[in-house]
């Protein structure tokens, strides 16, 4: 067996490295390190930490309780833990969870597991996912994963869900469109599940098709456009400032923050040059909402006055008398798409609360914006939400004091 | 600010108690610690009688004229009220034990007295010796020309004051308070519509000067801020 074994070394040192992994391969047999590496690769793009991982706790040993607007879901324990993790599945078991949202033991799962997108992953992606799965360190902890009000507590009725909701995979080739093209549809669609927080949702909670990753509200922030829209999506982003802002977490003029934060540091920032530029290329392609972009509210309505005196003494010193930020560090607010959405809810958040940014390898400052809700009164955030949407020429609705009051009540 | 209790467990633990910090810096939603503001007029330390003495001494401090609203009408009175009641009012941040010695002039107030007790001590022992010289005649009903008279004398060391309160060392502590209140942030009590910052021209609590640097000799154009902004910030109709 003396071979069996030196392969055997030469498997761990080469996983060990890939993934700094130190708990002991369960599977049967001789692992191949591509097979694993394609394996938390698959674990990068499809976000799994991103929910099943708590802030500061053991790899997918369970995440942070997920507010949907039908309850509260706690992503469960997916280690190889076999009491309180997923140590009794199979791979039968993982493939209905990933495929057909059915895990073991025929249960349904609640489509905040992104399975409809999952759906569209290659069985043999699935297949390495698993396999990687085995190598990450059995945590014992025990989650209550559904704390959902009745009806929505009777997991049966995701088959009517899935009656409405859910076309099954797998990913379909456009054959007219290039490879870099059906690359990026690939990874928004299936694992990278964008829709999931950037589209709008239909009152099942299903994608609304017709309005594909034009923004949406979810967990009291508002995940903007990301289609190739020139007012709200990113139709005014170079292909490099998308690269750069998924790899890094600034785009030089914009700066994440808010889930897409851990989006970029837990999955993005992961993924290989290629296929964050295959990303940008589809999303860009996409024709989005084709707002009209509205006339600004004018520079002496009294709102406006108010908002630039607000403005000037709250924010300029940062983000530029002229808007435009300080690089790589301070968003930029003049041309952002992000500042002139449709609903304001993440703007108002910021400035009551503060927030902020991604910290990454290539970025890792991780700049604040300080609270600023403890001096500024509703009227005053509307104000100059209203002047930094209708300023530089930004053009976007203005925002109403009671729409900030909402916002500030759900946040305390 | 480290307060003096966590201060004092750094240093008498063996082992160091603060956070290590990797990655990204740390940071939490509504870090703020803002002022809890003042509101106009409030009155919990001083008793009527002596807000109205201490309104009588500061107005020749600070007295209405062709500069300014008088100290009171700033809202100097609320602003050392206020100071009384906290943190300063009960020296909870300074050595307050023995011994007590009279110290050198630079080194202040070396006494035992927190700033409250000294003013409820200082103001009854002006209100007697007041009281002695003209029975039946508050301060505040002097002239304002007998009112200096008495200010400059405690000022010199020349009035002996009952009680064996140090009639110098009172005025003192009351004319930087008074000043204190002209000119701090109006959140704090004091400065009312920023009349302190006005009369000498200072912008308030702005933090970013840049467009105006190249501007030499050109009056900066905008009213002074407080930390709790200003009328600017109001909207005007609409």
């Amino acid at each position: 067996m003396r071979h069996g074994g030196l392969l055997r070394f030469a498997g761990w040192a080469v996983i060990g490295l890939f993934l700094a992994v130190s708990a002991p391969a369960r599977a049967d047999g001789l692992v191949q390190a591509d097979v694993l590496y394609n394996g938390y690769y698959q674990s990068v793009l499809g976000d799994c930490s991103g929910c099943h991982t708590k802030a500061g706790g053991a790899l997918l040993a369970g995440g942070d309780p997920i507010e949907t607007p039908f309850g509260t879901i706690v992503p469960p324990n997916i280690t190889p833990d076999v009491e309180t993790g997923i140590g009794r599945w199979s791979l039968e078991d993982f493939r209905g969870a990933m495929h057909r949202g059915i895990g073991r033991g025929g249960k349904r799962l609640y489509p905040a597991m992104p399975y409809p997108y999952y759906a569209l992953m290659p069985q043999r992606d699935v297949d390495a996912l698993w396999t990687w799965l085995q190598t990450v360190p059995p945590v014992s902890n025990a989650v209550e994963a559904n704390l959902l009000p009745f009806p929505f507590n009777e997991r049966e009725a995701m088959a009517g869900w899935n009656e409405i909701n859910f076309r099954p995979g797998p990913f379909q080739r456009d054959p007219d469109r290039s490879d870099q093209w059906n690359r990026g549809a690939y990874l928004v669609r299936g694992p990278g599940h964008c829709a999931a927080c950037h589209s709008p949702k239909n009152v099942t909670g299903g994608d609304v098709a017709d309005r594909y990753l034009q923004g949406a509200l979810l967990q009291g922030w508002f995940a903007p456009e990301i289609t190739g829209d020139a007012w709200r999506g990113l139709g005014g982003w170079s292909e490099e400032e998308i690269v750069a802002y998924l790899a890094t977490g600034t785009s030089g003029r914009a700066v994440a923050s808010g889930p897409m934060r851990e989006v970029i540091e837990a999955s993005t920032s992961k993924m290989k040059n290629d296929d964050l530029r295959a990303i940008a290329t589809y999303l860009k392609s996409l024709a989005g909402s084709d707002g009209a972009r509205p006339t600004p509210v004018a520079a002496d309505n009294p709102r406006m006055v108010a908002g630039g005196a607000v403005y000037r003494d709250n924010c300029a010193a940062c983000h530029g008398t002229d808007g435009d930020g300080a690089r790589n560090l301070i968003p930029a607010l003049a041309g952002s798409a992000a500042v002139q959405q449709e609903m304001t809810d993440t703007l108002a958040r910021v400035v009551i609360e503060g927030v902020q940014g991604a910290s990454s390898d290539k970025a890792p400052t991780a700049p604040a914006m300080p609270a600023l809700g403890w001096r500024l009164s509703d009227a005053e955030v509307a104000d100059v939400l209203t002047y930094i949407r209708n300023s530089w020429g930004n053009a976007a609705a203005e925002v109403e004091a009671r729409s900030v009051e909402d916002v500030r009540a759900k946040l305390k | 600010m480290l307060g003096s209790a966590s201060f004092a467990a750094l240093s008498l633990k063996p082992q160091a108690h603060g956070a290590t910090v990797s990655g990204a810096l740390p940071w939490k939603a509504f870090s703020a610690d803002p002022p809890e503001p003042v509101p106009e007029g409030q009155r919990l330390f001083f008793t009527e009688a002596e807000a109205e003495l201490l309104s009588a001494i500061a107005d020749r401090i600070v007295p209405a004229d062709e500069l300014s609203v008088s100290a009171s009408e700033a809202g100097c009175v609320t602003f050392i009220d206020a100071q009384l009641m906290g943190s300063y009012g009960s020296a909870s941040r300074l050595y307050m034990n023995g011994p007590f010695e009279k110290g050198l002039a630079t080194q202040g107030y070396q006494g035992s007295q927190t700033p409250a007790e000294r003013y409820r001590a200082g103001l009854a022992a002006i209100a007697a010796h007041v009281e002695a010289q003209t029975p039946g005649k508050a301060f505040a009903a002097w002239s304002a020309d007998e009112q200096d008279a008495l200010l400059k004398e405690l000022e010199a060391d020349k009035v002996t004051l009952p009680d064996g309160v140090d009639g110098q060392a009172f005025f003192e502590l009351m004319l930087k308070n008074v000043m204190e209140g002209f000119f701090a942030d109006p959140v704090y009590g004091g400065n009312r519509d920023m009349a302190g910052w006005k009369m000498v021209g200072f912008p308030g609590a702005r933090y970013d000067y840049r467009p105006f640097v190249g501007q030499h000799n050109q009056p900066y154009p905008f009213d002074p801020m407080s930390i709790m902004g200003n009328a600017d910030w109001v909207r005007k109709g609409g």
